[in-house]
């Protein structure tokens, strides 16, 4: 698999649905996602979220415009090979949690892999890996109605990175739980970053995004900027973005496209690359860390 | 995804519907079992039936002549025609071995000694080759012109003290006359010996056509005062005394190949339809068709019956079966419309739509096999019941067996095909926002 710095690039993206005029739910968004960073969407209702989660998911693809993930342009591949690319590439954690309501937790974790052709023995060691890493271990056999929403979506976050995906994909991931839950499983999320994994998080509340390392903000289909925060929020992990100083030159190109979107050009940290800078020198030692392949460890201890 | 994992992931699916999976499958478990039951009852029966008869039979003409309108079983319609000098005169052809009448005779009672019990029609008269050697158990075959006589073990143990060998008879005629015969031998099973007694179990004694049938004919001045015919008065116009017409014959050729069987069936045919054979002046003036056949053929006829019978049978099972693959598409399509999401959740981590396909069709097809499957052991223990009651040899169509799992393999792909069809296109993004 080619590793470039960016797991996921969207190039002046527009998708429109032809219903009974014309609905433009995304008129051209650039947008970068490199590798390790943690990347909250926000935006009213009919900002055009949805829509980008489902291309950057590989759900669907644009009207017009590129997606790249994983190195690979979507709008270039069938059907299949979306799919096969969504299973690898992209994990998805949602609102509803929408586990698998006739499988064990275990199971639900293995899903994924069972269509990727894993053998059972593997599946289900990887799975109680997964499911020791978000602490429900003792849950393995339990059915998603016999858990807590807590434990659902953790379940369903160990089930989006079984696959050692490119990027997570999370949609109002605590818009079900009540606020001490919330914050268990928003940690949970920080303690994947730190480890390495990359998030996109959709969400209508202030307070979720501010976990994130950028807040991008959405209107009527638009990036109508750029928020770039300094802090993940999460005040026991080092503030480091986890990105490579190689995926920052990358980005660099995609970095021009991406201020027509909103109001970024006075803010000047309205793409990842920013963010690398941005902590001094304290990133450069993790960022040459990152760039080897010991991401899990870094952010495990 | 292998298909071991489709199976186990669908299973999991049906299990977790038990009732809706079971009374879905409930109309291919009927189906399977009427088709798998009666099957079993129609191969039971024919063993039954076609096993009674000993391949010595093989060779025996059965014959009568009738109307050719007349439709039934053996001796349907038949008229008394063939007299004692056709038979001698058959017999003297080369290939036939032996020819001679058949009738039953009517009695009141028979009595060994002071002991009486009361017999309707057990007397059987024919030549004396009609009981075996081989169904003897023990004694000889009567001879022709004496009073002796052959029991079956039934008609042997209706007295207390068992008859054997050497004992005196006496059987008391319908018209009250006495006939004293001595018993010769007995067979050694009670069921009837050819397809003119049937093949039921009953009491039955054996004796010569001469003298019984032929005095007790011209002592109740009808030729054909068997009982069984239709129209007893046909030849009493006739002298009695020397013309003894007989409803039925039986011929037997010179061996059980087929080449000797239709031999001896063409010359006797051609006999009895040719001026020179006294059964011709009824056969030409009734326009009576003389028909010969053998155990076999005249089974065939019974089989052909119970063909359509059986076929009858398994048509309505095959709509049960039709009813029950639309249950399963049915309670598939419901399946696939209630599970949308899951359907979403599968495709979104990464299900092709071949896996979603064979997820829903495995479903399917574990319904119609675990149907096939359910509906062949019902079938076959009510098959076994059925047989047991009507106490027939139990035989199992085992190509049958196959043959149902098949068919359950085949309606649960046909029945499952659109639903899961219609659930590999399910749009994820579309079904992720199902409710």
């Amino acid at each position: 698999m080619a590793r470039s710095g960016t797991a996921v690039v969207l190039e002046d993206v527009r998708k429109t649905y032809e219903l009974a005029e014309p609905v433009h739910a995304l008129d051209g968004v650039t947008l970068e996602v490199s590798r390790g960073s943690y990347t909250a969407i926000m935006g009213p209702s009919g900002s055009g979220k949805s829509t980008l989660m489902n291309l950057v998911g590989c759900l669907d693809t644009p009207t017009e415009g590129r997606v790249v993930v994983d190195g690979q342009d979507v709008t270039t591949l069938d059907g299949r090979e979306r799919t096969d690319l969504r299973g690898t590439q992209v994990g998805f954690v949602f609102q509803t949690f929408n586990l698998m309501p006739r499988l064990t937790a275990l199971e639900n974790v293995a899903l994924p892999q069972l269509f990727q052709g894993v053998g059972r023995g593997e599946r289900r060691e990887r799975a109680r890996e997964l499911l020791e890493r978000v602490g429900l271990a003792d849950r393995a056999d339990h059915l998603p109605s016999e858990l807590s929403g807590g434990q659902r979506q953790r379940v369903a976050l160990a089930r989006a990175l079984v696959n050692e995906p490119a990027i997570v994909l999370a949609d109002e991931p605590s818009g079900n739980l009540d606020t001490e839950t919330e914050a268990d499983v928003l940690d949970l999320f920080a303690e994947f970053h730190d480890a390495g994994t990359t998030l996109v998080v959709v969400t209508h509340e202030r307070h979720v995004a501010e976990r994130a390392e950028r807040i991008v903000h959405l209107l009527d289909g638009t990036i109508e900027r750029i928020e770039k925060l300094e802090s993940t929020g999460e005040p026991t992990s080092p503030p480091g973005p986890g990105v490579g100083p190689r995926s920052s030159r990358d980005a660099d190109a995609g970095a021009d496209g991406e201020t027509p979107g909103g109001d970024g050009g006075d803010r000047g940290g309205d793409d990842p690359t920013s963010d690398a800078d941005g902590p001094g020198t304290a990133s450069d030692d993790r960022d040459a860390d990152s760039s080897t392949t010991d991401r899990d460890d870094d952010g495990g201890n | 995804m292998n298909p071991l994992e489709h199976l186990r992931l669908s299973w999991r699916s049906i299990r977790g519907h038990k009732l809706r999976s079971a009374l879905t499958t409930l109309g291919i478990v009927i189906g399977i079992a009427a088709v798998i039951a009666f099957v079993t009852l129609g191969a039971s029966l024919q063993a039954g039936i076609i096993g009674d008869i000993s391949p010595d039979d093989q060779r025996n003409l059965y014959g009568w002549a009738a109307d050719p309108d007349a439709e039934g079983g053996p001796l349907a319609g038949a008229q008394p025609v063939v007299s004692q000098d056709d038979l001698a005169e058959l017999e003297r052809f080369d290939e036939v071995a032996a020819a001679y009448g058949y009738a039953t005779i009517q009695t009141q009672a028979v009595s060994d000694g002071d002991e009486r019990v009361a017999q309707g029609d057990g007397l059987i008269a024919s030549g004396p080759s009609y009981v075996r050697e081989e169904s003897l158990a023990e004694g000889r075959q009567f001879e022709m012109g004496e009073r002796e006589a052959v029991l079956n073990p039934a008609a042997a143990e209706q007295f207390e003290s068992n008859v054997t060998v050497g004992d005196e008879l006496t059987i008391v005629a319908l018209g009250g006359q006495q006939l004293s015969v001595e018993v010769v031998g007995i067979t050694d099973t009670a069921e009837g010996l050819s397809p003119f007694e049937g093949f039921e179990a009953a009491p039955r004694i054996y004796v010569p056509t001469d003298p019984y049938y032929v005095e007790g004919a011209a002592s109740a001045g009808l030729a054909g005062g068997d009982g069984e015919t239709d129209d007893p008065g046909q030849s009493a116009d006739d002298d009695p005394s020397d013309d003894v017409r007989y409803l039925a014959v039986v011929i037997e050729a010179q061996s059980a190949t087929e080449s000797d069987v239709d031999a001896a069936r063409d010359r006797s045919i051609a006999y009895l339809e040719s001026d020179d054979a006294d059964a011709n002046e009824f056969v030409d003036d009734e326009d009576l068709e003389v028909t010969l056949q053998t155990s076999t053929e005249l089974l065939q006829q019974l089989q052909d019956v119970l063909d359509l019978l059986q076929n009858f049978i398994v048509g309505i099972a095959a709509i049960s079966l039709l009813v029950g693959s639309i249950g399963i598409a049915n309670i598939m399509l419901v399946s696939v419309t209630e599970r949308t999401r899951e359907i979403g959740i599968m495709k979104a981590v990464g299900a092709q739509n071949r896996d979603v396909l064979g997820l829903f069709l495995a479903e399917a097809i574990v319904l119609g096999v675990v149907g096939a499957i359910l509906g062949t052991a019902l079938g076959l223990a009510a098959g076994y019941v059925g047989a047991l009651y009507v106490d027939l040899p139990l035989v199992y169509p085992y190509e049958y067996v196959a043959l149902a799992i098949a068919v359950g393999i085949v309606v649960g792909v046909l029945s499952g095909l659109y639903p899961a069809w219609r659930a590999a296109r399910t749009d994820p993004i579309d079904a992720l926002r199902y409710e």
